[in-house]
């Protein structure tokens, strides 16, 4: 993006170990994300010049959460900003982030998601995403969403079940590299995954993402600090957001033509040069709440044919050691805070390009994607690069 | 921190209805009632418009992502909207963001709020510690009587200098009637030393304004206003406030916008300060260095400060900042005026405060 006026790069990021924490209150959790980001540089949060927070805040049930956790955030007499975007709101923090360093408005800017779904309904917080007179009676949380998307798609594509169930097991099995991950099934089969409770057709119970309680924070710095701050940062190429109709009825083949994620990303690909996303990119992270959207969004982000999400799997192009991983950390489907998911995906992606991703770090990434995904189809994309702008 | 101005320019203007129930309009249709007269003010089209920030609240919208209401209005399918979850006075702050980065160059920045569809004591009692404070069941109100209460005692403010605020804001209200210092103090009361006059009542409403950079201003040849810069800051939340009064990072955030644009206070032509209490009025002036007692509200019932009438005059959570906003930036259009403050604030007990700096164009 050379025409921002300030170059910016993710140099630090912080997780928490998710899943069911009934160790943490909710801002203890924010902060044990911020305080691993922090410390992995050595920073203090005197170092930052302001703080951007996520959390959606009907999943607890708290209003200004912002305001009640300040001294948790680290925002006390800081600005601080409240995002709340739905499923998308970790990497529009992100993208918030990178918006207020590139302008020149802060030099050092914290950005934090955070959410413990195990203290409120998940269900019954989706569902008042529905619009209340035409869609919340028929409207049962995410599940009933995707399943009416999925058969859509299964219909429109071809693709096959079995194929889905492949990327349960991928995802299941990745999450087990990753130490922060919330579902580890190292010896989950195709099998168990069609084997596993049918919730909606076609959507079975290990076809879907788990509710978790979690934390991820990252640090974005302006240029001339970022070099001092890690020794390979994420510089930012391209950020880009776009949201569909608000009705799900105006869409009606919203999984198999995902039009806001091809939207954002095409956008994204002009500003950072991409011309070829299977070859240019080394890794991604995408925003799959299912697995049938994991196969679609590959499809949408022109990762293969249209329609040929099913072969990508088959021909095991997204593995951890295929040509190009997708969502090796396990993904949604082993991790889902929704208020810092996308903030793990955007995370996830800068540990790629810095190096720093353990276990299932994949070898010598020059280029990531990160997007994110929520309720009116939202879709945020960021490309990160070990290669500073030009 | 960096100290560099904005170029952004207000090139729109647009407010829906204010009324305490509109149930003729949903909250998308409420919200083209502003947009569509900014854009119309603007001389663009939706579809010019490359991207929105909006302001709202999901718990008095109930509703998960309660921008979906209004995405679609503000920058039509496919466009790139964000929300920011606070008065509209920090979402343009982000708006500008985008516009001094390059990522943007025609964003319509809007504010929506149906208070009837909400139950105000529920929502706002959802923002109380849920392990430590719900039980008694407190709300914004009876934490605002606790602060009122402290400020009374300790001098220089009275709820007859309260009143004479909102009997100020009321002269100058288009949608509220006019009332007395009297009618104030002997409205019902409601948790002492508070009144119903004293708290802004809740309304539907609406507001919008089309930004752009300098460039696209210069092409569209419309009367502008530059945003010259804007800061925000978040104080403690109310329980872990040594004095429940001080408003200090009030003070902090319009000195920091100030050094920003390179201004000093006595620069100001215009000053609107948005809160949803009388008396936090007394407090916001004294911590932005307008004066205090008397003569401040001496200031307030000439116009000097709040000429609009502020959000005591008919307004609604989220979008109160942006009709001041809109209001100075119409005074400075009419050449009332070069340069203009708008603070804001919000949450329990005056917590997050938010200020924009506006300059006629030369």
């Amino acid at each position: 993006m050379s025409h921002a006026p300030v170059r910016a790069a993710i140099v630090a990021t912080g997780q928490t170990d998710h899943g069911r924490r009934f160790d943490a209150s909710l801002a203890e959790i924010a902060r044990e994300a911020i305080d691993r980001c922090l410390d992995s540089r050595g920073l203090t949060l005197e170092d930052i010049d302001a703080v951007i927070a996520g959390n959606m805040e009907m999943f607890e049930g708290i209003y200004l959460v912002e305001q009640l956790s300040v001294g948790a955030l680290g925002a006390l007499g800081k600005p601080l900003y409240k995002l709340n975007t739905g499923g998308t709101v970790g990497a529009s923090v992100a993208l918030a982030c990178y918006h207020m360093v590139a302008s020149g408005r802060y030099r050092r800017v914290l950005g934090v998601g955070f959410q413990k779904q195990s203290e409120g309904s998940t269900q019954a917080a989706i569902t008042t995403v529905g619009d209340p007179i035409w869609e919340r009676a028929v409207m049962a949380g995410a599940i009933g969403n995707f399943a009416s998307m999925a058969s859509t798609y299964i219909a429109e594509s071809g693709v096959t079940q079995e194929q889905a169930a492949k990327v349960a097991v991928k995802a299941r099995r990745n999450a087990c590299l990753n130490p922060h991950a919330h579902l580890k099934m190292p010896d989950v089969t195709v099998e168990d995954v069609l084997a596993s409770d049918m919730l909606a057709y076609p959507i079975h119970l290990l076809d879907m993402c788990p509710a978790s309680d979690g934390a991820a924070a990252i640090v974005m710095a302006a240029e001339d600090l970022a070099g001092d701050l890690a020794d390979r940062p994420a510089w930012v190429h391209a950020v880009a957001t776009a949201h569909d109709q608000q009705y799900m009825g105006d869409s009606p083949k919203r999984l198999a033509v995902m039009r806001s994620l091809q939207a954002a990303s095409r956008k994204a690909y002009a500003l950072a040069g991409i011309e070829d996303p299977l070859r240019d990119f080394d890794v991604a992270e995408v925003y799959e709440p299912a697995t049938y959207a994991e196969l679609a969004m590959c499809e949408n982000l022109g990762f293969c044919p249209m329609g040929g999400g099913g072969k990508l799997i088959d021909d095991g192009v997204t593995l951890i050691d295929g040509p190009l991983p997708v969502n090796p950390s396990g993904g949604v489907l082993s991790t889902n805070p929704v208020g810092a998911t996308a903030m793990i995906r955007v995370a996830e992606a800068a540990m790629q390009v810095m190096g720093e991703a353990g276990e299932h770090q994949i070898p010598d990434v020059k280029r990531a994607l990160a997007t994110g995904y929520g309720g009116n189809a939202w879709t945020d994309v960021m490309i990160l690069s070990a290669e500073r702008p030009k | 921190m960096s100290s560099a101005a904005s170029d952004t320019w207000i090139v729109g203007l647009g407010e829906a209805r204010i009324a305490p129930l509109l149930d003729d309009v949903s909250i998308n249709e409420l919200a083209w009632e502003a947009v569509e007269p900014a854009l119309q003010e603007a001389g663009v089209a939706l579809a010019d418009v490359t991207g929105a920030i909006t302001a709202s609240q999901d718990f008095w919208d109930g509703r998960t992502i309660s921008s979906m209401n209004v995405n679609e209005v503000a920058c039509g399918s496919f466009g790139s909207e964000a929300k920011v979850a606070a008065d509209c006075v920090q979402a343009i702050g982000y708006a500008c963001a985008r516009i001094d980065d390059g990522d943007q160059h025609l964003n319509v920045v809007v504010a929506h709020a149906k208070e009837s569809e909400g139950d105000a004591h529920t929502i706002e009692l959802a923002a109380f510690d849920p392990y430590y404070e719900r039980q008694i069941d407190p709300d914004e109100t009876i934490v605002a009587a606790f602060q009122a209460g402290l400020l009374y005692a300790r001098g220089g403010a009275s709820e007859e200098l309260s009143a004479r605020v909102v009997a100020a804001a009321r002269s100058r209200s288009k949608v509220l009637d006019a009332v007395s210092v009297a009618d104030v103090l002997a409205s019902a009361p409601t948790a002492t030393p508070l009144r119903v006059l004293d708290r802004a009542p809740l309304m539907d409403t609406a507001a919008a304004m089309v930004v752009c950079c300098g460039d696209q201003r210069n092409k569209l040849d419309r009367p502008a206003v530059r945003i010259v810069a804007t800061a925000t800051r978040s104080g403690a939340y109310w329980r872990e406030r040594a004095d429940l009064t001080s408003v200090a990072q009030a003070g902090e955030v319009v000195r920091e916008a100030l050094d920003r644009a390179g201004w000093s206070l006595g620069e100001i032509d215009i000053v609107e300060l948005v809160a949803p209490f009388a008396h936090q009025h007394l407090m916001l002036g004294e911590a932005v260095g307008l004066g205090g007692g008397e003569s401040l509200v001496a200031r307030f019932e000439q116009g000097e400060i709040n000429d609009s009438g502020g959000w005591l005059a008919g307004s609604a959570g989220s979008v109160a900042g942006l009709h001041s906003v809109l209001a100075a930036a119409r005074r400075l259009r009419q050449g009332d005026g070069r340069r203009a403050m708008v603070c804001s604030t919000g949450g329990l007990a005056a917590q997050s405060h938010h200020v924009v700096l506006l300059e006629a164009a030369p």
